[in-house]
C-alpha cells in the first residue's frame, strides 16, 4: 500500500513536470530576417531602440500585438521587434555551410577574388573574362561602381520612414 | 594487399572532405605523393574534387560569376543610365525590400539599363538590372518594388546558380570552384558565356520566373508595399505586348503570372492595403 504522504510528493513531482514541460513545449522561437533589426521599448517605431539584433539570431517570443512582437534574446534583454523582420524558420542566408564546405572542398581560390561587400574593382577572375572577351573599358568601369555602390543604413532607415514602409507603417 | 590499402586511404581522405576537413584531404594529397604513390594522390585530389562540385557554389565564386555576367549584361544592352538621384533612389527600394528578402545577408545593387525595351534582369550576387523601358512603364513604387522583389527571388532562390551548376558539369569543370577560373580561363568563360545565352536569349525555366513572381511579391509585401499593385503592372504589360506566348520565350505569358500572383495573395494572405507611394515615385522618376 502506498503511503498518503509519498503518494502527495509523487503527484508534486508530476504536476511541476507538467507545468515545466508546458513551459518548454510552448515557447515560440523566432529567427531575425532581416539585414538589421533593433528591439524597441515598446510597439511603435516611435518607441526607444532598446538594442540590437543580428540576421539568423533566435528570439523568445514572449508577447504579440499588432505587427509587433516581444522577444527575449539568448543574453536575456527584452523588447519588441517588427514582426515583418522575423521568420519562424531558421534562415539560411546568403553563404550556407553547405556552400562553405563546397568552396573549402573545390579548394576556392581565394586570390581569385578579392572583392568583398561593396569592395571596388573586378576580382581577377572576371577581369580575366573581360581581357578575353574584349569587354570595354567603360562597361568594366560600369560594373566597377556597381560593385562598390553602398547606401548606408541609416540612409535606408529614413527612406523607410519617409514612405510609412516596415516598421514605420502607419 | 597494397592496392587494399591505397583503397581505404582512399575511402578515409573521402570521408574526411566530405566532413570538410580539406585540409585532412591536402595532406592525405601530400602523403600519397612522397609516399611515391602518384596515383593514389590523384585520386584523393580527384575524389576531393568530385564531391566538391556536387556541393552549393560559395558566395566568393557567386561573386566572381556575378560580375562576369554582370560585364555581358551591360555590354549587351550598350551601357546604363548614369543619373545618380535616380540610381539611388531605385537602390534604396532595392534595399527595402532585399533587406526583409530571405537572403539579406548579401549586398544588393540595381543598375537602369539605358535601353528601350521592358525587361529586368538578376544575376548571381545581387546585380539587378532594369531597363529604362520598363522604369517607363511603372506607375507607383510599390509596382517598382514587386519588380525588384521578383529579380531579389531569382538571387534569393539561387536561380542562375542551378543553371551554372548544371554547365560546370556538363562542360566537366569538376575541379577547385574558382580555381579553374584562373586556370582554365576557357573553361571558366564558357560557363559564363552559357549562363548569359540562358539568361538573355532563352530564358530561364517558366517554373523559376513563376516562383520569382510568387516569392518577390512576397518580399515587397513583408516590407508593407501593396500586393494588388504587382497585378496591375502584369495587366498593363499584357495590354501593352499581348498574350501570345511565343513573343514572350523568357517568361510564361502574362495571363498565367497574374493568375499565380493573384494565387499567392490568397494563400499568403498578403495585404493589397499596403502602401503604392505614387507621389514619390513621380518626383523621383521624372527623367527617366
Amino acid at each position: 500500500m502506498t503511503h498518503p504522504r509519498s503518494l502527495g510528493v509523487l503527484l508534486i513531482v508530476l504536476w511541476t513536470s507538467v507545468c515545466l514541460w508546458g513551459t518548454v513545449g510552448w515557447a515560440e522561437t523566432v529567427y531575425v530576417q532581416a539585414k538589421t533589426a533593433q528591439l524597441r521599448a515598446g510597439k511603435t517605431s516611435l518607441d526607444a531602440v532598446v538594442g540590437n539584433v543580428k540576421f539568423g539570431e533566435s528570439l523568445e517570443v514572449v508577447g504579440r500585438e499588432g505587427s509587433w512582437m516581444e522577444v527575449k534574446t539568448s543574453a536575456g534583454a527584452r523588447g519588441w521587434i517588427f514582426a515583418g523582420k522575423t521568420s519562424t524558420a531558421k534562415p539560411a542566408g546568403g553563404n550556407d555551410t553547405l556552400a562553405r564546405l563546397g568552396q573549402s572542398m573545390r579548394g576556392g581560390d581565394a586570390s581569385a577574388t578579392t572583392a568583398s561587400a561593396g569592395a571596388r574593382g573586378l576580382d581577377k577572375a572576371s577581369e580575366g573574362y573581360a581581357n578575353r572577351t574584349g569587354v570595354s573599358s567603360r562597361d568594366r568601369e560600369v560594373v566597377d561602381r556597381m560593385t562598390a555602390y553602398q547606401l548606408p543604413d541609416q540612409e535606408v532607415e529614413e527612406f523607410l520612414r519617409e514612405g510609412g514602409l516596415g516598421e514605420y507603417a502607419k | 594487399m597494397r592496392n587494399n590499402h591505397g583503397m581505404w586511404t582512399a575511402l578515409i581522405a573521402l570521408s574526411l572532405t566530405v566532413a570538410g576537413c580539406a585540409e585532412v584531404q591536402r595532406a592525405a594529397e601530400d602523403a600519397a605523393r612522397q609516399s611515391g604513390n602518384p596515383r593514389l594522390a590523384g585520386a584523393i585530389h580527384g575524389a576531393g574534387n568530385v564531391v566538391g562540385s556536387l556541393l552549393p557554389i560559395g558566395y566568393e565564386e557567386e561573386s566572381s560569376i556575378g560580375q562576369a555576367m554582370a560585364l555581358q549584361v551591360v555590354a549587351r544592352y550598350g551601357g546604363v543610365v548614369d543619373q545618380p538621384e535616380l540610381v539611388r533612389y531605385v537602390n534604396l527600394v532595392g534595399r527595402a525590400v532585399a533587406d526583409t528578402s530571405d537572403r539579406p545577408d548579401i549586398p544588393y545593387r540595381v543598375a537602369i539599363l539605358d535601353h528601350e525595351s521592358i525587361n529586368a534582369f538578376a544575376v548571381p550576387a545581387g546585380y539587378i538590372f532594369v531597363t529604362r523601358g520598363l522604369l517607363r512603364q511603372i506607375r507607383n513604387e510599390a509596382e517598382l518594388a514587386a519588380v525588384l522583389g521578383h529579380e531579389i527571388a531569382h538571387v534569393s532562390e539561387k536561380h542562375i546558380l542551378d543553371v551554372i551548376q548544371r554547365s560546370k558539369r556538363l562542360a566537366g569543370v569538376t575541379e577547385a570552384g574558382l580555381s579553374y577560373a584562373t586556370s582554365n580561363p576557357a573553361a571558366f568563360k564558357g560557363v559564363i558565356d552559357g549562363a548569359v545565352k540562358k539568361l538573355l536569349d532563352e530564358g530561364l525555366d517558366q517554373e523559376k520566373e513563376t516562383d520569382a513572381d510568387m516569392v518577390g511579391e512576397v518580399f515587397a509585401a513583408r516590407v508593407g508595399y501593396d500586393a494588388g499593385a504587382y497585378v496591375g503592372l502584369l495587366m498593363r504589360l499584357r495590354d501593352l505586348k499581348g498574350d501570345d506566348r511565343a513573343l514572350f520565350k523568357t517568361h510564361p505569358n502574362f495571363s498565367a503570372r497574374i493568375d499565380a500572383v493573384q494565387k499567392t495573395i490568397r494563400t499568403k494572405h498578403l495585404a493589397t492595403s499596403g502602401v503604392v507611394l505614387q507621389e514619390r515615385f513621380s518626383r523621383m522618376t521624372k527623367r527617366v
